[in-house]
This record gives structure tokens, C-alpha cells and sequence, in this order.
């Protein structure tokens, strides 16, 4: 979690300065009035590469997925407490008032 | 032995045509969708403002955002190692849910960034 973070923060980081990058090249285009197509080609590299570590971030960083079956082997300590062999229902709370609605 | 499980991961009966009923972990798959759904806005977030930054304006754009989501897509995918069916109950989950949320936040992204780096 922690690295999968860090990696997402330098993605956004490359992306912020991408943003910079361009608005600068554009200044600079109005100045020499010169018509915008694209950013120059480093800035493209660089929104690429930020887009790819912001990438891996989203899936490093949101957690593992869990299997959804309940017999499979990752479940089995999690079901464990849910025997209904080991349940007892004779107990005091069989004398407490039972409310319906 | 238990014909119902009262245990505190609810499980969750689905039924097919064949009378044939499969037991499902909601919790767990309460837990899978919200990891799509968080990788999807941040991913879409994130098009939006590769898509300002690039200067993109109409289709363009979309196409960008639809081919990042195919990416995102093919991510979740591999994250679930694959074999989709372990973690979902449908293979349509990992690639149709949270499209559209995320286009709308994929706009709003765009549009800013766009108006951030081009106007001002």
C-alpha cells in the first residue's frame, strides 16, 4: 500500500508538471503566433509514462480481491465461527420480551 | 447439515434456470465491486486530465476515455489472476461497471484541465 502510494503521487507529480510544461510551450507559441497542435513530444512521454504509474497505483493501492466462494480455501478460517454445530440457542435471552416489529 | 448458514458473511443464494442454487460471500463481493468502482474514478479522473493537458477536443477525447477503461479493464482482470468467475459473479462486472459514472467525472476533468492549461 505504502509503495503503490508513493508510485500514484509521482504519477500525479509528472502529470502536474506536464500541465505546466504545456501552458509554458503555448505562452510561447502566442508569442511567436504560431497555431497549437499538440505539446512537444518529452511532455507527451511524460503524461504516457504518469498515466502508466497512475495505472499501477489504482490497482496496487485499492486492495486485493477476495474470492466470493465460500468453500475455497482462503474462506475456510473466515467461516469457521459460522458452524451451526456449535451454536446454542437455550439460552437467557429466550425469556426476554420478543418484539414483533 | 445447516439447510441456512447464519453466519455473519450473508450469503447470498442466486438461481439459474435449472433450479441449481449457487451460494455466493456477499461481503466479499460487496468488496470486489468497490475496488473496481475506486480504480475506475481515479483512472477516469486521471483520463480527464490527460485529455485537457493534450488539448484534445471533441471525439478525441472519448476515444481516449474509452481506451483507457478498456485498459482499466484488462487491469482488473489481470488482478483477479484471470479467473474472473472467483471473484464476481458475472465476467460483465469488470468490464461495464462504473463506465458511465466515470464518463461523467471524466468531462468534468477534461473540461477543467483543459480550461487550466489552453485559457488560462
Amino acid at each position: 500500500m505504502g509503495v503503490g502510494f508513493g508510485v500514484g503521487v509521482i504519477g500525479l507529480l509528472f502529470l502536474a508538471h506536464a500541465a505546466y510544461a504545456t501552458s509554458q510551450y503555448r505562452s510561447v507559441l502566442k508569442i511567436l503566433e504560431e497555431e497549437f497542435s499538440s505539446p512537444p513530444m518529452n511532455v507527451v512521454i511524460e503524461l504516457f509514462l504518469g498515466l502508466a504509474m497512475c495505472f499501477w497505483a489504482a490497482m496496487a493501492v485499492s486492495g486485493d480481491f477476495l474470492s466470493i466462494h465460500p468453500d475455497s480455501e482462503d474462506n475456510r478460517v473466515v467461516s469457521l465461527p459460522g458452524n451451526l454445530d456449535f451454536m446454542t440457542f437455550n439460552h437467557r435471552g429466550r425469556v426476554l420480551p420478543y418484539n414483533q416489529n | 447439515m445447516a439447510a441456512k448458514d447464519e453466519s455473519k458473511n450473508s450469503q447470498k443464494k442466486s438461481g439459474n434456470g435449472n433450479d441449481d442454487l449457487v451460494l455466493l460471500n456477499s461481503e466479499n463481493l460487496q468488496n470486489n465491486m468497490k475496488i473496481i468502482f475506486y480504480s475506475r474514478t481515479f483512472l477516469s479522473i486521471i483520463a480527464g486530465v490527460i485529455a485537457g493537458i493534450l488539448g484534445l477536443t471533441g471525439l478525441m477525447g472519448f476515444i481516449l476515455y474509452f481506451f483507457i477503461m478498456a485498459i482499466s479493464s484488462l487491469g482488473l482482470a489481470a488482478k483477479a489472476k484471470f479467473s474472473v468467475l472467483n471473484y464476481f459473479d458475472s465476467c460483465n462486472r469488470i468490464i461495464l461497471d462504473g463506465l458511465f459514472g466515470g464518463l461523467m467525472s471524466f468531462v468534468l476533468f477534461w473540461t477543467f484541465a483543459y480550461d487550466i492549461v489552453h485559457i488560462f
